[in-house]
């Protein structure tokens, strides 16, 4: 809705309903109730001034959309929200130098892109430079560590991309200017307009969406100036006035010579962002000094408070910042709040939250949190308050210095009203959130964070732009939140939630998804769990079957980092080195976690059937009975209160469903063994001492079950792991379950005198020379043939043949065999009962061998080879020997 | 025993870091146990490794023997080109040697291992040892960043002479 003149009174009184009605919700989100009844009031009496005042401005913008915040209300997108809706325009990991150059190219300067650069190998934004920079685009490298996403060359680190992206457009940092969006990106109002431009993905850039901004670039610029000139002398007139008008966060940065109150509420940052975005008529210069000024460095994740910190040193302030920046103003909105709070402070943040804080979630996106402080619980705040107009600024900004710890807000007297003033911080809890988690990376920054950070302090007005002011503010502590400070913003709202790390977040974004079976991912988990559930027989050992999940998990895990469904990309929310790790984590908990229960019955299922359960369980026994030194124990060992921590652990080992989880306990357990060795010996022991130990304290937990639990470790832990110490404690576990075993078997072995030992050996190497010879069956392959004479068995040689041979392949062999040179010449002939028979070449000796053997009077037979009669010496024996048959 | 090995839970497991040319080479250092009852898990400890240290105590013939017995076992079972490394602790006890260093380096050679004589309590040539199998292993796809697992086959079980390297 627009405010109008005419509409004025109407909308004013919807927004003050909806102020209402967010203050309830506020209230109930309160930790402290009384404090913000007051607040209410003073809010509610505050904003209606400054809907008084602004509306003689209004009139003066009249067609603007800009109104009353009303408007903003229902639009809450912030850059934050926008840049998540439509990564796939400007997200391109996988586009290459040529390609980004080309959409670039015809791009306004401050458009960029982000890609992975292929020959650094790392994420870079590309950024569109304005065309008398020479080149035409320039890229800045993205350094991922572990938890964070940071711009090479600056200090300042995100928890996500989105976050580094959301605070350059706010802030330029190590930038030559801030990043810009598209028009059709900044102007969109509604998730379905971002939507749209989103499905266009890569097309969009050289898609009509893009060439027809609502606002065009061109005329931007000069108007920003020219219209932050005006706005901020106007704002000086009004602050010397003490009337109240609404600012915009942007704005305030004019007013702080007064010392002037800041009363920042959501609604107005809303309204702000949305005039910004519509037509950004005044306050986009001051937002862009601000942010160019300020770096805001401790909250790492947090865009600065766009209006409120100037830095007086920073030539960046400066007009030219102002003019370079102009895009920033879109941006504004979303990070109004959040760089609030988070600059500004405040160092003690926990406090404050605990007292005083109301929070309010915003709706459009989660991820901002808006506290709203009443004004005087802070420390500052009385201070703050206590001083009207033209005092505050200056005592403002001290106290901020002395407190360095103290509070984010930023506290201007209202001018007009002797009222007090009510801060309003606001801060992204999502962000903060993620820094507290992972505060380490931040802390280191504290130092740069303390010159650029400052406290709002009063800005002249005087030059159209915001003057810079210097940084009073050390920012130091500010992101340190105490653990019950915490808890207790953790309790506060589902606005919290969004303290999770984007780790766990990631992780329940994936489990989620695995329930969900509209998607790919979510089917193929579903349909496997319940595949593995009703179908038990389909494996047919417990290795096959955990082996399967694993497989199973590690196709899964590629599938998920190269496809599309998770969206946004995990890329631009996990370091790269990470995300192995977190959809490992994942698959976990959306395979492992339902089918525990499932594997552990089948493992013992398994177990019992193969006899290996009972073994363990007779084994475990014997050994147990057995004193550490028939173990190979001479170190020191556990003992009884020891023995019982260890078992303890190892019951909340069973608990956990993650084989990670179970290792650490395991890692535990081992560590403990190890401070038992060394205590009470001051040496390092290895492998040779502890695994004797690991073994006697494993026996003497006598807990059937680690053996599934180690089997479970063994095959599901993420195979990368298993090099590492887990890998190498758990074989060493592994190796010493199945010691115990096999103990039995291998005490009789031990018993075995060395004399035992060589009847043994000799038992065995009878058996197996036996085995070489031929048995009954051998025999049959076997054909005794003479050579040349009957008489002369000793000529004779016993050939390998089958029985399907005929004898033409046996008379062959026998040439071969007996060295016969004219092979022709012989044949095979069969001397029985006195009679000499020669084999026609198709029959079959060992047949006919088969056939004699089973006469029922055994005759006495030869197979002969032997010349054929022509053979002049041979005829003779042949002749006879035909003769006498 | 040497600072730049840094075990955390116990010396059985032990991480080191190796500069070898422009690139480092990390180390997961295995330890296994040397005596007979624990022969058989072996194959689990070098299963997949890059490289072998077998540790022997120059003061004790039985453990050049015992040895020879696990080089024969490595080329047999173990992986493929593995880079093996004959280490003779307790130099630092030279007088009462029984191994001479003639004969390891003779042996070593007809393995193509490397060969080395440390001492692991003054942290002689350990560094040296390092090096030397750094420079052998092949060279890795980059994206394993140099993750050589090494094992180390703790054979005697001598009380000083336990090498945790």
């Amino acid at each position: 809705m627009k405010a109008r003149c005419l509409d004025k009174r109407g909308s004013f009184f919807k927004l003050i309903d909806t102020i209402a009605s967010e203050i309830g919700e506020l209230k109930q989100e309160m930790v402290q109730t009384d404090l913000t009844v007051e607040d209410e009031s003073a809010d509610l009496r505050s904003l209606v001034k400054d809907m008084d005042n602004v509306s003689p401005e209004k009139n003066d913008v009249k067609s603007c959309p800009r109104d009353s915040g009303y408007d903003s209300l229902s639009n809450k997108l912030s850059i934050l929200d926008k840049l998540l809706h439509t990564h796939p325009v400007w997200l391109q990991l996988g586009l290459n130098d040529a390609e980004a150059r080309e959409i670039l190219q015809a791009q306004p300067p401050g458009i960029f892109l982000v890609r992975k650069s292929p020959r650094l190998q790392k994420k870079v934004i590309s950024l569109r430079l304005p065309s008398d920079c020479g080149s035409c685009l320039k890229e800045f490298a993205v350094k991922e560590s572990t938890y964070t996403f940071s711009l090479e060359g600056s200090g300042i680190s995100f928890a996500d991309l989105f976050r580094l992206i959301a605070f350059y457009c706010i802030s330029r940092d190590v930038l030559p200017f801030t990043l810009k969006l598209p028009c059709a990106i900044a102007a969109a109002k509604t998730e379905a307009e971002l939507e749209e431009i989103a499905q266009l993905g890569l097309n969009f850039w050289s898609s009509p969406a893009n060439s027809n901004p609502p606002d065009p670039p061109a005329p931007r610029r000069p108007v920003p100036l020219d219209s932050a000139c005006k706005d901020s002398r106007q704002l000086c007139l009004i602050n010397g006035v003490h009337s109240i008008r609404t600012r915009t966060p942007s704005e305030l940065e004019c007013s702080q010579t007064n010392g002037a109150l800041c009363f920042i509420n959501p609604l107005f940052l809303k309204v702000h962002s949305q005039d910004v975005g519509g037509s950004l008529k005044r306050q986009s210069p001051r937002t862009q000094d601000v942010n160019g000024a300020a770096r805001p460095r401790s909250p790492p994740p947090r865009p600065p408070p766009p209006s409120i910190n100037s830095i007086l040193t920073s030539p960046q302030l400066s007009r030219t910042i102002k003019q370079a920046s102009m895009p920033e103003t879109v941006n504004h909105k979303k990070e109004r709040g959040l760089d609030l709070l988070q600059n500004k402070p405040t160092p003690i943040p926990p406090p404050r939250l605990k007292k005083q804080a109301v929070s309010s979630e915003v709706e459009g996106s989660s991820k901002n949190t808006v506290v709203i402080r009443p004004g005087c619980s802070s420390v500052h705040m009385p201070e703050a308050a206590g001083v009207p107009g033209e005092t505050l600024p200056e005592p403002t900004p001290a106290a901020a210095k002395k407190t360095v710890a103290s509070s984010s807000e930023s506290h201007i007297p209202w001018n007009g009203g002797r009222q007090r003033l009510s801060d309003m911080s606001i801060s992204t809890s999502s962000s903060d959130s993620l820094d507290f988690d992972r505060s380490m990376p931040l802390f280191g920054y504290e130092g740069d964070t303390n010159s650029s950070l400052e406290d709002f302090e009063g800005e002249s007005d005087q030059e159209s732009m915001a003057p810079p002011l210097k940084p009073k503010k050390k920012r130091n502590s500010s992101f340190v939140l105490p653990k019950i400070v915490k808890s207790q913003l953790r309790k506060v709202s589902g606005v919290f939630s969004s303290f999770m790390t984007p780790e766990k977040r990631m992780i329940k974004k994936i489990a989620e998804m695995s329930q969900d079976k509209r998607t790919y991912f979510g089917c193929l988990v579903q349909d496997y769990v319940s595949f593995l559930q009703e179908n038990k027989e389909c494996h047919v050992s417990s290795t096959d079957m955990l082996q399967t999940i694993r497989q199973f998990m590690t196709q899964v895990k590629n599938y998920l980092s190269q496809s599309s469904e998770l969206d946004p990309p995990i890329e631009s929310l996990i370091p790269e080195d990470q995300i192995d790790v977190v959809l490992e984590k994942a698959m976990h908990k959306c395979i492992l976690k339902p089918l525990k229960g499932h594997i552990e019955a089948m493992l013992k299922e398994f177990h019992t059937a193969d006899g290996s359960w009972k073994q363990l369980k007779e084994n475990l026994q014997l050994v147990r009975q057995r004193n550490p030194q028939e173990l190979g124990v001479f170190v020191p060992t556990p003992d009884f209160v020891d023995v019982e921590k260890i078992k303890v652990k190892f019951m909340t080992m069973q608990k956990m469903y993650s084989p990670e989880k179970k290792v650490m306990l395991l890692l535990r357990v081992c560590k403990l063994i190890y401070t038992v060795m060394e205590n009470n010996s001051g040496r390092l022991y290895g492998a040779d001492d502890f695994l004797p130990v690991l073994t006697y304290v494993l026996a003497q937990c006598d807990m059937l079950e680690l053996d599934t639990e180690i089997e479970y470790m063994m095959e599901l832990l993420d195979p990368s792991l298993l090099h590492g110490e887990g890998g190498y404690y758990l074989t060493s576990a592994y190796g010493a379950l199945s010691l115990i075993k096999n103990f039995q078997e291998e005490q009789a072995a031990r018993l075995l005198s060395s004399e035992a030992r060589d009847t043994l050996r000799q038992w065995h190497k009878r058996r197996t020379t036996n085995r070489t010879i031929p048995s009954v069956d051998d025999f049959q392959n076997y054909l005794r043939v003479a050579f040349q004479e009957v008489n002369s068995g000793c000529t004779g040689k016993t050939l390998l043949v089958r029985p399907y041979i005929t004898t033409e392949d046996v008379c062959q062999l026998c040439a071969e065999k007996f060295k016969v040179d004219n092979p022709e010449e012989y044949s095979l002939f069969l001397f029985v009962d006195d009679t000499w028979q020669q084999l026609t070449e198709d029959t079959y000796p060992q047949k006919i061998k088969a056939e004699l053997h089973s006469r029922p009077q055994p005759q006495v037979f030869h197979f002969v080879y032997k010349r054929i009669n022509s053979d002049p010496y041979g005829a003779v024996f042949q002749n006879n020997d035909d003769s006498a048959s | 025993f040497d600072h730049n090995i840094s075990p955390t839970i116990g010396a059985s497991f032990m991480t080191k870091t190796v500069p070898c040319g422009n690139e480092l080479h990390k180390f997961l250092i295995w330890d296994t146990a040397g005596q007979e009852r624990f022969h058989s898990l072996a194959p689990m400890y070098y299963r997949g490794s890059a490289a072998a240290v077998i540790v022997y105590d120059i003061t004790k013939q039985d453990s050049f023997h015992t040895l020879k017995k696990w080089v024969k076992e490595l080329k047999e079972h173990g992986p493929e080109n593995i880079v093996m490394a004959i280490a003779g602790n307790k130099c630092d006890l030279s007088d009462i040697r029984e191994v001479p260093m003639k004969d390891a380096k003779e042996y070593a050679e007809s393995i193509g291992a490397i060969v080395v004589e440390t001492s692991a309590k003054n942290a002689v040539n350990i560094e040296e040892l390092f090096q030397g199998i750094s420079r052998q292993i092949p060279p890795l796809d980059p994206h394993e960043n140099s993750n050589n697992g090494a094992i180390k086959l703790g054979k005697q079980t001598s009380q000083t002479g336990r090498r945790c390297c």
